[in-house]
């Protein structure tokens, strides 16, 4: 298949599988595996920062040789992919034998590991950088004009998946802390239901009462209401002329 | 497109003094909107309502369960009857006949939900009968999601384990529901949940709204003793 083909065929799997429940993992490992078949590269892996600009992790890899050599990348705190994502611009390496100093540790690793030039492309979303790809060869060289436009676009495709996976998680979360604010509330109105009724109380009257006990013994207003509806605490308990 | 949609909706909600529900109601062409959320497959409170008709049309699903937001948040997809009073389909019979005597001709419900989260629907009515236009239907799906992203937004800043304060302002949660559940758990001597039951089947059983009933027994007009529920009130 000639590139071009790959590459759009690449990106309508990738904009498939976009859908509401996509394992971002699996996602992003499909993406590597396609850059190394799409791009004139021997090796490809992203590393992404945890939310809230933390440290970078890898995510995913082509292969094992490369995973090792991201986390070196990670462990050393240097090296193609850090400083892409810091500067948030591509960093394009032709020969990895004459970098001069800028990698003093991962340099030569890398070089021992097989590799002879070292691409990282940002991902990045308007201003915000939250990781980026590496592309590494195992010839010397310049990556063309193409395969970066090429790998950056893949590189934005995963960018995508990322936030929008984000996203859904934070909404998740979101909405079990309305239905538990919700279920709270609930519970507390009951709890005045129950004490108004044993008590001969009014509402105002059944929620002053509720709070009180909650505050001198120092219990949760929410656990106190639960502890009404179930009957393990008496009305008369809460009588701050009965209660000891 | 919808990118489109959605811009205009959120210039319409910077400019809009009001609630999410007029907007909605406004961008839609509609006569009036509510935004319900739903905790389990029930309808949990109101976030908002535009008239006394939408407030109405969310009431009676409250009470009864059964209505275009329940199906549209059950069945995670819009669910449209243009013509209220001569259905395509049987179903929501408690719900229909209230809702046409207010005047309601055309219901529709488009369920709120972020990606997999669902929190609710939002409500639409006419008071005439007709197919929501292409447009209509365009708009009301964005609506839908900029509601539910509003509402998740609200929450965020809330302190843990409460309410936001805007929910708490702009919405109906029903609390006096829940009140009276736990006094006539109490007078019945039954759990809260069993009390909610007796409390549903009496409003159903005496056409009256749940929350009416609610007030009620909260203002200790109406009383549960086991064996006949005598209103005192009269």
């Amino acid at each position: 298949m000639p590139r071009e083909a790959l590459l759009v065929e690449t990106m309508v799997e990738l904009a498939d599988t976009l859908v509401d429940d996509f394992d971002v993992v699996e996602l992003l490992t499909r993406l590597a595996d396609r850059c190394v078949e799409v791009l004139d590269v021997s090796a490809a892996g992203l590393m992404v920062a945890r939310p809230g600009g933390g440290e970078l992790q890898v995510v995913a890899s082509s292969s094992d040789a490369m995973r090792v050599l991201e986390l070196f990348e990670l462990q050393a705190e240097e090296g193609p992919c850090p400083d892409c994502y810091h500067t948030g611009e591509p960093v394009l390496n032709e020969n990895l034998a004459t970098v001069d100093g800028r990698w003093p540790r991962f340099a030569p690793h890398a070089l021992e590991a097989g590799f002879r030039s070292v691409h990282a492309l940002p991902m990045r979303l308007r201003r915000q950088t939250i990781g980026a790809l590496n592309l590494f060869r195992e010839a010397e060289g310049g990556l063309d004009e193409a395969d970066v436009h090429a790998g950056q676009a893949l590189a934005d495709i995963a960018t995508i998946a990322i936030l929008q996976q984000r996203a859904a998680a934070d909404a998740r979360v979101l909405n079990e802390q309305l239905s538990q604010a919700l279920n709270t509330r609930i519970v507390i109105e009951q709890a005045k239901g129950v004490l108004a009724e044993q008590a001969n109380l009014d509402m105002e009257q059944s929620f002053a009462r509720l709070r009180t006990y909650a505050r001198s013994h120092n219990i949760r207003l929410a656990d106190v209401a639960q502890r009404v509806i179930d009957g393990t605490l008496s009305a008369g308990s809460l009588d701050p002329g009965t209660n000891t | 497109m919808a990118v489109d949609r959605r811009l205009r909706i959120l210039s319409e909600l910077d400019r809009a003094t009001g609630t999410l529900c007029e907007v909605g109601a406004r961008v839609t062409e509609m006569s009036g909107a509510g935004i319900m959320l739903m905790s389990g497959d029930l309808p949990s409170g109101s976030v908002c309502t535009t008239n006394d008709v939408s407030a109405l049309i969310e009431e009676l699903q409250y009470s009864l369960g059964e209505g275009p937001c329940v199906d549209a948040y059950n069945q995670k997809r819009p669910v449209l009857e243009p013509d209220l009073a001569n259905p395509s389909e049987s179903r929501w019979p408690a719900f229909t006949a209230p809702v046409l005597e207010a005047g309601v001709r055309a219901v529709f419900g488009f369920p709120l939900q972020v990606g997999t989260v669902r929190l609710g629907a939002l409500n639409l009515y006419r008071d005439r009968s007709g197919p929501l236009g292409e447009d209509q239907h365009a708009d009301a799906l964005v609506m839908a999601g900029v509601a539910a992203q509003a509402v998740l937004a609200m929450q965020a800043g809330a302190p843990p384990g409460e309410l936001a304060a805007e929910l708490e302002a702009g919405g109906d949660f029903r609390y006096v529901v829940h009140q009276a559940s736990g006094m006539v758990a109490a007078q019945l001597h039954v759990t809260v949940g069993v009390a909610l039951i007796r409390l549903r089947a009496y409003a159903f059983a005496n056409d009256r709204p749940l929350s009416q009933v609610a007030e009620d027994v909260v203002s200790r007009k109406l009383r549960f003793d086991g064996h006949e529920d005598r209103d005192l009130g009269a």
